[in-house]
């Protein structure tokens, strides 16, 4: 970094250059993945033998594979320089004033309270009003029998349960950043949900104590038991302003008999990050996976939850929306295996691109052999709001049984000059009218969010919106 | 940004008129990973030797020119290079092209119907060269017979306001293996209708492709085909829209019978930043009657502008409603006759597009010994 005296352009180095990282966390974390950083992290963690081996396993099977050549460019990755573990209390920003401008007057436009402030900018270790309610919350979920703690806890304190599924939805090897995910994961959640236990309220990873809230290489592994339900509902609306160019989360998930799942997620990274994450669930007999997933933020993601649907009648349903701004490409999509006989599953995306960004929607339908009477409906809507940006679909369809009914329809529309002209002879103004019609057009997305992300992800779309015209 | 750096589409294939430019396939390759490869008698890896013959027999209207041309025809490979590696083996081994034309503003008084009759002694290659000039109209049936192992690169160039229709049938004998790229090009206000039925042979794969030089251009492609044991029917579609106003209708449909009978569909649309109100749809069903057959079917799309005029795409894999079946039952027609009215009227509704009557007579009848099976 430039030495000098002006104290004005020093703050323009820290915000190029990370605002969050100080001297002393950016010398204590090392660059780079070598088999001393990965038994680094285990040891720091105190972490059995057995982890330890797969990390090491994980970390062998991400130097042996390929980065995928499909979807995005991602050569532009420099795995050399990324800090694979840094302590989250040195990673987030101590205080409001150190927050990148335009990150803080997002916040402001977003109304975030003053303590959800305090809390995305320093992990909830910090003290605010809310704690006594998130503790009432928790004393509820262990009467139940509930376990919901973070990943690195559920490890130390519940390790039979912890071996028995870590790594049988998502296998070490499964693909390049699973593989790098398992070397290095830390942070997530852990959940287990005892049999014919319902949880009324959505989980949220601020519910917990000493947390790290936000994780690099998050781990998040869920089990819902027989006839159960939970809702889990990942990070936040807000923005997450983070120095890591790489994001690479694991999320496992098992449904077993007759159990529903929903897990709800808006990522919105600042516009540097590599998203790139690996999430999927088993749905036994009768049960049910939800994936709600949103993209706002990111430069580049790829993500495409998946269900494999085991079990007679199990049920896999996934509602994603994209919004691509300047310079991003969402590429995202689901993946859906029907392995069991009657079973369904239904995929709806939204996407939206404006300002040169491009939303892909890549998916797979895949029914096998044995998998007779089952169904499976795609559908893929994309919204352009100008000339230059672009929209891809690739879905792709595997059918080896005869007896399915397998349907997919995607559309690309511009927005209607009619629709436009409507609005504005009613008197809004044409940035208004545009961002009511994206709003619109995300609506059956948006309902299916609990009230508090649905009012942040249209004042999101606002947001994006703002300058899209003229 | 990487995002410029990247090729433009991921769908758009290299071309080249060198073998040499395309690795022997491996069956890996996003391109051949459904095709089985064995089954091709050496057509992608060199080993088919040009021993056989395919003999093209024209039958023309009276307006048009038929030659007969050596490989240095100046026509000859203008409007397609090859974008595959069979269709490089195809251009560099045949010996003689077959080049129609149809000259300025005509119209022609009856169709020209092209057969292409395999004598089954080994493999062989062709080229056919169709040139509808300005504002000329006329209608071509291409009939492929017999048994072949065959593979060939057609060419339709359709000038300024003409129009033409192409009907392709492959009722190939059994043992037959053909690959095909069927490539049009059209100029300014010019339409083209594609009807293709493929019926017969081991393995078919053909790869109609469209391509536009000038605003307005319309395509209209349109295809059945009816999968038996054991067969394996593969269409690969591309429409490339680089010019702006232009159209193009994609809509194959098929039915698929017996132990590993296999149907593939690949329905790639480009819209290029250029191709500013284009207006597209694809669309493809299959109707598996039996168990074991086996249908893929993947619609992709590019579009890297935003002005469009509209762009969609469906695709749909399923058996027979039980709801139509019932229906026609509860009036009193039996299951054998209601399940063929329903595969009738799904073919049919097709069918009924194709204007030479003699040929929408052979394929309905053709529909009909199928579904007596």
């Amino acid at each position: 970094m430039t030495v000098t005296d002006r104290p004005e352009l020093e703050g323009l180095g820290n915000y190029k250059f990370g605002w969050a990282d100080s001297d002393a966390a950016g010398a204590a974390a090392k660059r780079g993945l070598s088999e001393e950083v990965v038994r680094n992290i285990s040891a720091l963690k105190n972490e059995p033998e057995w982890m330890l081996d797969l990390r090491l396993k994980g970390l062998r099977l991400f130097g042996k594979k390929p980065l995928p050549t499909w979807g995005s460019d991602l050569t532009a990755i420099d795995f050399d320089n990324i800090k694979y573990f840094v302590r989250s209390t040195e990673k987030q920003a101590a205080s409001w004033e150190e927050l990148p401008e335009d990150i803080k007057n997002t916040y402001d436009k977003l109304g975030i309270p003053e303590a959800e402030k305090q809390r995305l900018i320093a992990g909830v270790a910090a003290q605010y009003e809310s704690e006594v309610v998130y503790h009432q919350i928790r004393e509820d979920l262990e009467e139940k029998g509930v376990i919901f703690v973070d990943t690195d806890t559920g490890l130390r304190e519940h390790e039979e349960l912890f071996k028995e599924y870590f790594g049988s939805v998502i296998p070490v090897g499964d693909n390049k950043f699973a593989a790098l995910n398992t070397a290095t994961w830390s942070g997530g959640s852990f959940i287990y949900v005892p049999p014919n236990t319902t949880i009324d309220i959505p989980l949220q990873a601020y519910f917990r104590i000493n947390t790290e809230n936000m994780g690099q290489f998050e781990r998040t592994l869920i089990i819902v038991d027989e006839n159960s339900y939970v809702h889990y509902v990942e990070g936040c609306t807000a923005p997450i302003y983070s120095s890591d160019s790489l994001h690479s989360a694991v999320v496992e998930i098992i449904v077993k008999k007759g159990a529903r799942c929903r897990y709800t997620t808006i990522q919105n990274w600042s516009n540097n990050v590599y998203n790139l994450v690996t999430k999927r669930a088993v749905a036994y007999e009768g049960a049910t996976m939800e994936w709600i997933d949103g993209n706002i933020g990111s430069k580049v993601t790829m993500k495409y939850p998946a269900v494999y649907l085991m079990g007679e009648h199990a049920k896999g349903e996934t509602l994603s929306v994209a919004f691509a701004g300047e310079g991003q490409h969402q590429d995202a999509g689901s993946k859906m295996v029907h392995l069991a006989p009657h079973t369904s599953s239904s995929v709806i995306s939204k996407s939206v691109a404006r300002g040169g960004g491009r939303t892909s929607y890549r998916g797979l339908v895949q029914i096998e052999e044995g998998a007779h009477g089952s169904a499976s409906t795609v559908k893929c809507d994309a919204l352009l709001v100008d000339q230059i940006s672009r929209s891809d679909t690739y879905p792709y369809v595997d059918v080896r049984e005869d007896d399915v009914s397998m349907g997919h329809e995607a559309t690309v529309s511009k927005v209607s000059e009619d629709q436009l002209f409507y609005l504005m002879s009613r008197g809004l103004g044409e940035d208004e009218a545009m961002a009511m019609i994206v709003r619109g057009f995300v609506e059956p997305i948006a309902r299916e969010l609990p009230m508090e992300y649905a009012l942040e992800l249209n004042r999101l779309i606002e947001l994006q919106m703002e300058g899209a015209v003229g | 940004m990487g995002l410029n750096e990247k090729p433009l589409s991921t769908l758009h294939e290299k071309s080249s008129y060198n073998l040499d430019d395309f690795e022997v396939p491996t069956g890996r390759e996003e391109q051949w990973r459904f095709t089985p490869l064995s089954r091709l008698k050496g057509l992608h890896n060199g080993t088919a030797a040009a021993s056989g013959h395919v003999i093209v027999d024209v039958d023309a209207a009276p307006e048009v020119t038929v030659e007969t041309v050596g490989r240095d025809d100046a026509r000859v490979g203008k409007a397609y290079v090859p974008a595959d590696r069979v269709s490089a083996q195809a251009y560099n081994s045949f010996e003689k092209a077959t080049v129609i034309t149809v000259p300025r503003e005509v119209v022609t008084s009856k169709e020209t119907v092209i057969t292409l009759t395999g004598s089954g002694d080994g493999a062989a290659y062709g080229h056919i060269v169709i040139k509808v000039e300005p504002m000329a109209e006329a209608i071509v049936v291409l009939d492929h017979k017999g048994s072949a192992v065959y593979a060939d690169n057609v060419e339709f160039v359709v000038g300024d306001g003409a129009r033409l229709k192409v009907v392709s049938l492959q009722d190939w004998a059994a043992d037959a293996v053909h690959v095909s790229h069927h490539h049009a090009q059209l100029a300014k206000d010019a339409t083209f209708s594609s009807f293709v039925v493929t019926l017969g042979g081991d393995l078919v794969r053909l790869s109609p492709s469209v391509s536009y030089t000038g605003p307005g251009g319309d395509a209209d492609m349109s295809g059945v085909y009816f999968v038996d044991a054991k067969q394996h029917l593969e269409h690969r579609l591309l429409v490339d829209h680089s010019e702006p106003n232009c159209k193009s209708n994609v809509d194959y449909r098929g039915a698929l019978q017996g132990e590993e009978a296999h149907a593939v569909w690949i329905g790639d649309v480009i819209i290029r930043v250029a191709a500013e109100g284009t207006d597209t749809y694809e669309l493809n069903r299959n109707l598996i009657l039996t168990d074991g057959a086996r249908a893929d079917s993947v619609p992709n799309l590019e579009i890297l502008t935003g002005e469009v005029a509209g762009a969609g795409h469906a695709s749909t894999s399923g058996r027979l409603d039980d709801e139509h079946l019932f229906y026609l039952q509860a009036r009193g027609i039996p299951f054998d006759e209601a399940r063929r009215l329903v595969i009738r009227g799904f073919l049919g509704q097709l069918i009924e597009k194709i204007e030479v009557e003699s040929i929408r007579e052979r394929v309905m009848s053709a529909v009909e010994a199928e579904l007596a099976r």
